[in-house]
Formats: C-alpha cells, structure tokens, sequence
C-alpha cells in the first residue's frame, strides 16, 4: 500500500488510527492524507479537519455482451475490488474505529469530540477531529457550491 | 360623386376621432402610473438578504471564506437571513438569543428563513449553532443609519 502525507501536518490522532488500520486492509492500494482547510483554533476549541483519500487494488470481471445485439459476445470490465461502502463495513469491524457519523456511498465522515482540561485549569477546551474519507476521483463536499 | 366625398369625409373624421380617444386613453393611463407606481413602491421598505451557510462546524457568508464572521446591520433595517446546511452527518441551526430567534434543527441540505427587524439601539448582538455554540458563533453589529 502507498501512503502519500506529505500535505498533512501529522495532526489528529483519530486520523493516523484510520491510517494504521487502512494499512492493512488488503484492497486498499492507495492513501493520501491532506490537511483541510476547515482547520482552526480558538480559545474554547481546537477544531482539526483533516481529507483521507483511498484508492482501491481492482479486478477483471467477463461480462456477456451481444454484438450489433445479436451476437454473444463476452468483454473484461476492470472494477475496484471493494466500494466506499464496503470499506465503511470494513472499519465498522475495528473496534477503534467503529461506525461512521455519516456515510453516503462515495465519502465517510467521522467526528470525533472531547474536552481537555489541562493542569491548573478548570474548563478547558473542546478537540474536535473531523475526518472524511474519499475514494481518489469523487467530488469533495468542501468543493460544494458555497464558499 | 358626392356621396361618395361625403362617405369618405365621414370616414376619415371617424378615423381622427378614434385615433384622438387612443391617445387620450394612453396618455391617461401613462400619467396614472407615473402617480400610482411610486406610491406603491413606498409602501414596502427593501428587506435585505443575508445567505448563511453552514459547514465544517462554522457560520460563512455566502461567497466569504472567512468562519463565524462579523455580520453588519444597520438599525432599524428589514433583514431575511436564510440558512443553508451544508454540513454532511450534522444538524446545525441558528440563534440569536438576544432576539429571542432560534431556528429549527437543519439537516444537510435543509434551508431556514428567518425574517427579523434590526433593532434601533446600536451595538452588537451574539449568534450561534445552538448544540454547537462552542465552535459556531459569531457577532451582529448593529450600526447607524446613514
């Protein structure tokens, strides 16, 4: 499996668990790991975004055809081996993964929320890390229609 | 010979005379607008738009990158907020609790209008993502008029 994170700040520990385990997964032959630009901080929180995106190892399937729609024929159809989907089932069977918050098919999306309360300090702050996963060559939500 | 001048004669007049009622009706029906049409262009005062979008945990002016921003309204003024949910997996919504406003809870792709008039004291009033007011929120500046 090839791992590009040369655009990642290496920030979010949920992310790196996702990258750990999509290691491992047999049919995953690609991982780019990005910062998104969503990412900021501020005095009550610290809100990390970070763009997983996956490529999967393919296979050939015969297909029967029919030729001028008389003729049987038979061609090959390369094919990603799994879906966004099953990749979604995938991690579901990791405990440290689990479920996403949302899924639709072509991206998962997990949030993960906690308060940290340093020494000497009684509130602390919220971490939030959200993270996407995108199969390479789908549209990114952050590319949507509004700026 | 002149039967037939004065059939014509009477033909012609009868042409005139419709043509002047035309014109008469026209220029009435002209004139009417111009009194009528600003009196009713003064009875609604202009409502501005303010298009609100909601994604990756934060507030954005339509077109504006910036997260949570300064949102400037002047006193007095007629405003329709309407909030767009872009946010894939969570509910967003918006309040102004200074204004007692508070949307309902909007999925993704869910859009909110919310009709409110500016009030007149000057300053400023906080808005927020009422579950996650934490990270969404952000301030109206009330100004004065010109």
């Amino acid at each position: 499996m090839e791992l590009d994170a040369d655009s990642w700040s290496g920030e979010g520990a949920f992310t790196q668990t996702l990258i750990d385990v999509l290691k491992t997964l047999d049919h995953v032959s690609f991982v780019r790991v990005e910062d998104a630009q969503s990412s900021r901080s501020d005095v009550d929180y610290n809100f990390i975004s970070n763009e997983i995106f996956v490529s999967f190892s393919t296979r050939d399937r015969m297909v029967q055809t029919k030729i001028f729609g008389v003729i049987p024929s038979s061609r090959t159809v390369t094919e990603p081996a799994i879906s966004v989907s099953d990749l979604e089932s995938t991690l579901c069977t990791f405990e440290e993964i689990g479920p996403p918050d949302y899924a639709d098919g072509s991206m998962l999306q997990y949030l993960r929320t906690e308060r940290i309360v340093p020494p000497y300090q009684t509130k602390g702050y919220k971490h939030v890390e959200l993270v996407r996963i995108y199969e390479v060559g789908t549209k990114l939500l952050a590319q949507g229609d509004e700026g | 010979m002149v039967a037939g001048k004065r059939l014509g004669r009477s033909f012609v007049a009868k042409q005139c005379s419709s043509m002047a009622f035309f014109s008469l009706a026209t220029a009435v029906i002209v004139v009417g607008l111009f009194i009528l049409l600003p009196m009713t262009a003064s009875t609604g005062a202009a409502v501005r738009q303010i298009n609100l979008v909601t994604k990756d945990m934060a507030f954005y002016l339509e077109g504006d990158p910036a997260p949570n921003p300064t949102i400037r309204l002047t006193a007095g003024e007629q405003v329709r907020f309407n909030i767009l949910n872009l946010d894939y997996g969570l509910a967003h919504n918006l309040a102004i609790d200074g204004w007692s406003v508070e949307t309902a809870y909007l999925n993704a792709d869910e859009l909110a209008v919310v009709h409110v008039r500016v009030q007149e004291q000057l300053g400023s009033q906080a808005y927020v993502c009422s579950p996650h007011r934490e990270m969404m929120h952000g301030f109206i500046e009330i100004v004065a008029k010109d």
